[in-house]
Order: C-alpha cells, then structure tokens, then sequence
C-alpha cells in the first residue's frame, strides 16, 4: 500500500535535466535510465510490458521474457526539408531505442509503436518509439537487439516461420518540377531556394486549360518517378538490415505553387515506412492452416463497419431530390 | 524452462545479434501485412517488390441537358482510362521486376486540391513471384496477373482451385435528368414510383456491370469473384454520377478444382474479445 504522500515530485529535477542534456550529446542515456533498465534485466523490480495476457502466454511458452518498456524520443526541426527531416528524425529516435535496448540486455524489442503528439511547433515535430525489451531465456544479451514493430503474438508466428523482424526502415523522397528557383541548397519547404532549373511545366498548364479528356503524362511520370525513388530509398535503407520490408506506411502530397510570369511549379514528395524482416529465400512455413468460420458478429462481412453491404438505412444517406 | 525448439535456428542466431553474410538475391518490398505474408509464403509464392502506377488526368468538360438522362461518355471514358493506365503503368513495373502477378492491389482516386479538373488514380499492390518458378501463374499475355485480393484470399482462391487472371472494371458515368415543375408537383403528397430515376440508376448500374462482365469475357475467365459496386461522385454536380464495378476475374488452375478434397471449415466462437 502506498503512504497517504506522494513520492518526492520534483525533488532533483535539475540534476535530471542535466543528465538528459549531458546523455544526448554523448548518445547514451542518464544514470537513472541506465540504471532501472540494468536493474530490470537483473530481475530487480518489476517487469514492465505492453503485451495483452495472451500475448504473455504465448512468449512464455516460447521462453521470451518481458523486460522493460523502453523508448526513443527526438524532437526534430525540419527546417530545410519536411521529407528528408523525417527520415532523419525517425532514424535519431531508432538509436535512442536500441540504446536503451541494449541497457536492458534485450534480444529485441517488441511491439514497437511509432508515435508523434499532435503538436506542431513551427517547423518541427516529435518523433518517438516506443516498445517492449524482451530476452530470450536461452540466448546472451545481443549488442544490437532487433527493433520489432509487430506485437508479441506476431513476432512469435513469424520466428518460428524463420522469419526476423528486425528493424525499421524508412524512404523519402521530393523533387520539384518547373521551379525557377536559384542556389545549390535545395530544399523542399519552397523557402526561395530551389534545388535548380528544372524542367518548364508549360505542358502540364497547357492541358489543364484544355476541354479534352487527357493524360497529364508529363505530371504523372514526375510523381511516378518520386515514389518510385522512395521505394528505391526504402530498398536501400533496409538492405544494411535484413532482406525484405513489409511496409504500412505510405504518405505523399503532390502540391502546386503559382509562379510569377512562369508556369506553376509542382512539389512532389513521397514517405514510406515499413519493418524490415530476415529471412532464408523460400523458408517454408509448416504450421498447417485450418480453415474456420468464426461465429462473432463483428467478423461477419454483413457488418463490415467502413463498408457496409446494406447501405439503404445508413445514417449518411441523402433523402433530398437533388442529393443523387 | 520452456521450450524454445520450434524457433529455427537462422532466427534465433540472428536474435543473439549475430548478422547474415548479406543476401545474394537482394532485398524484397511489399505492404503486407504478417499474416499476409505468411499466407502467401505457405501458397508457395515470394514478395519482389512494391509495384506503383499511377496516372494524373485532366478530365475534359460535358454538357449534360436540365431534363436528359443520358451517359457522360467523356467522363465515363476519362474515368475508364486513367485507372486504366494507372493499372498498366503498375504491371509494367510488375513485369520489370520480373513478377508472377500483383496481389492486394489497391486503387484509389484523389481529387486534387488545386484544379477540380485534375484527379489523381493510384493503383499499388505487392509483386509476387512463384518461388519454384513455376510457369501458370501467369495473366493473359503472358503478363504478370493483378488481383485485389488479400494474401490471406489468395491463398484460400488457390485452394479453392482458382488463380487470379486480372482485375476488370466497368465504368459508367451518367447524368440523372431533373424532374420538371410539373411533375414535381404531381407527386406531392402521393406514394409513387419516379420512375425517370428508377430507369436512370438502373440503366447507370447495368451499363457498369455489363462493361466489367464483358472484359472477364475476353479475358478468358471463368468468373469474377469480389466484384463490387462503387456509387461516387468526383467534385461533379449533384445529379452526375459515377457506378463503377470492380472486381477480380478467376480461372481453374491447371488440373482443376478437386471440391471433394476441400475441407469443411470448422465452426468456432472466440471468447476472448
């Protein structure tokens, strides 16, 4: 039982900012941190875990023990470029995971969530990670525990499958077209600094003026190009991990800006975010699959909640005459 | 202490943070989920590569007439053909990479904020190859299948004993006449049938399925399976409407379908949710 008092709030917060400030030149972590994580891989203390209790079951039965929740924050500016700036921001907070990863004397963190509050503040935004550092019973320490983002349950199917996840990789990539900018320092926030003269978009303004069906190929091959870069950069982020990414995170913005006695230019820009996994080439997965109906109402396609079957009582449906 | 045999070795070397040698067939992308890729794996296929297409299209002007029901055919083509591009741009990256097929293709319109003339069709999927090269996967042509299947579908399609041959579409993009004063005014306060909509909305809806059904034909499938039915409006006027059918078409592999050997799913009730 706790007393009637709070614990000491407060207490030494100066000398707690000063070993964060102290930690993150350095790039490694306070005392304090070091030190509850070391004490939770020795078994002092109580283990801390994001695993639901079947998720719990299923690591004991495999022998994978929870550590501690550990985590990774930056906040980063992305004054010169947004796209860049998150691959940038994401990687920084990913070392300061796998730091505090590694003073848990984990295998691998599980469950790894990508977080940022909602606050943006100027040009800049917080990237954090958060997951759960597990050992597995039978194995030492690893210096370079893998970074899982999948939960407990699906990090476990997918060992005994031979496959590992082991980390996260990120693609980014923007291109302007038609900017008639100057300077050598590109950059994609349209700050006055264009990455060079690229190619006119005269085309593209001259067919959206047209009455005609059309293509805009010229547009299309540019955007086609960025995300294409993107998941080549994703390929290449990942190669020095593992051999393959599952990716579940797409994000791209095509945005137009009016020039001054010039076609307008277009700024493309394309983010890709995914686990990356290690695997032998064609490693079977031996489980059988048992095919099951299952009797919840909820997993009935009848009820599908963002796409219903039947539509006619739905509560966006129009009842106007014009509302076809 | 538990048991920690069923984890294979590789996996557990690489957990005690020992790394590969590096990987001699290169490194694969795709937007799978886990199970997916498990599923597709245990269907005997291998991930390649995220395959993108897309198509930015300025769709032309049409005149549709206050009282006529009549098909926008500008816009019924526009539509048709920028997802169809879209569509062939993907399978040409598909097919460059060397792919079987494209499972759990997605197809998306946006409208783009800065001309409402200008809609931007995205089609991505994953690129999958058959991991002992085995050669009738393949879709007409000789070209890489696409289908909008998950890979948990894919697996089950191919053990009902069907593969994916393409996805077929069907656009239709039809104007519904206004109803004059007159007639407005007749049925007020009455129970009756409008009977100019009912023949427009059909006629819309059946001139999207007929198109879809027609290009499964010509594609040699057997049949469709997930077709759906997709009501939208893209920034047009209220009484422009676009039905657009969707769907992936199948055929027997190769041998046929043994029904007698498919086994019965088991009933089962989770309580834990």
């Amino acid at each position: 039982m706790p007393g009637p008092h709070a614990p000491d709030i407060g207490r030494d917060h100066e000398a707690r900012h000063e070993a964060w400030e102290v930690a993150l030149q350095r790039g490694g972590l306070p005392d304090f941190v070091s030190g509850r994580l070391s004490d939770a891989a020795a078994g002092k203390g109580a283990w801390v875990a994001t695993m639901t209790p079947a998720e719990l079951l299923i690591v004991r039965s495999h022998g994978i023990r929870p550590i501690a929740t550990v985590s990774g924050t930056c906040w980063f500016s992305y004054g010169r470029s947004w796209t860049e700036g998150h691959a940038e921001g994401w990687h920084e907070a990913l070392d300061r995971l796998r730091r505090e990863a590694v003073a848990a004397g984990a295998n691998a963190v599980v469950d790894v969530r990508m977080r940022t509050l909602r606050h943006r503040i100027g040009t800049s935004m917080d990237f954090t990670l958060i997951g759960t550092a597990v050992r597995l019973d039978r194995l030492e320490p690893s210096a370079e525990p893998v970074i899982a983002t999948v939960p407990a349950l699906e990090f476990v199917r997918l060992l005994e499958a031979d496959i590992v996840p082991v980390g996260i990789a990120v693609g980014a990539r923007y291109e302007w077209i038609g900017y008639r900018g100057f300077g050598v320092s590109g950059g994609d926030r349209g700050s006055g600094w264009g990455s060079n003269w690229s190619s006119s978009t005269r085309q593209t303004q001259w067919q959206m003026r047209s009455w005609s069906n059309q293509p805009l190929i010229e547009l299309t091959d540019f955007w086609e190009k960025i995300r294409r870069e993107a998941h080549a950069d994703l390929r290449r982020a990942a190669a020095a991990q593992g051999n393959g990414v599952l990716a579940h995170t797409q994000f791209g913005q095509l945005i137009k800006r009016e020039q001054d006695k010039a076609p307008p230019a277009f700024l493309g820009r394309h983010i890709v975010i995914g686990t990356v996994i290690d695997t032998r080439k064609a490693a079977p997965f031996l489980p059988g699959i048992q095919p099951v109906i299952d009797m919840r109402d909820a997993l009935s396609p009848l009820r599908e909640p963002d796409r219903p079957r039947h539509s006619a009582y739905h509560s966006d449906v129009q009842d106007e005459e014009g509302g076809i | 202490m538990a048991e920690t045999g069923d984890i294979p070795q590789h996996a557990l070397a690489r957990l005690a943070g020992l790394r590969n040698e590096g990987h001699p067939d290169g490194v694969f992308t795709s937007d799978f989920s886990v199970n997916e890729f498990l599923l597709v794996r245990k269907a005997g296929f291998e991930p390649v590569g995220l395959c993108v297409g897309s198509c930015i299209y300025h769709v032309g002007f049409q005149f549709a007439g206050w009282s006529s029901s009549v098909e926008l055919d500008v816009l019924s083509t526009a539509m048709y053909e920028a997802r169809a591009l879209a569509m062939e741009r993907m399978r040409a990256e598909a097919q460059s990479m060397g792919a079987d097929g494209i499972v759990g293709v997605r197809l998306t319109v946006k409208r783009l904020e800065w001309d409402s003339k200008v809609l931007e069709f995205v089609a991505i999927g994953t690129g999958i190859v058959h991991a002992k090269g085995h050669p009738g996967f393949k879709g007409p042509k000789g070209q890489p299948f696409t289908s909008a299947l998950s890979g948990q579908d894919f697996w089950t399609l191919l053990q009902a004993g069907y593969r994916p041959l393409e996805m077929v579409m069907g656009s239709c993009v039809y104007h519904v006449a206004r109803r004059g004063p007159f007639a407005a005014l007749s049925s007020i306060g009455q129970n009756i049938e409008l009977t100019n909509f009912s023949i427009a909305l059909y006629e819309a809806r059946e001139i999207a399925m007929e198109r879809m059904q027609l290009e499964a034909t010509n594609a040699g499938a057997e049949g469709v399976i997930g077709s759906d039915l997709h009501e939208g409006s893209h920034g047009w006027s209220t009484h422009v409407i676009e039905f657009f059918a969707i769907g992936t078409a199948v055929v027997p592999l190769e041998g046929g379908s043994h029904a007698e050997s498919i086994p019965d799913p088991q009933l089962v009730l989770s309580v834990n949710s």
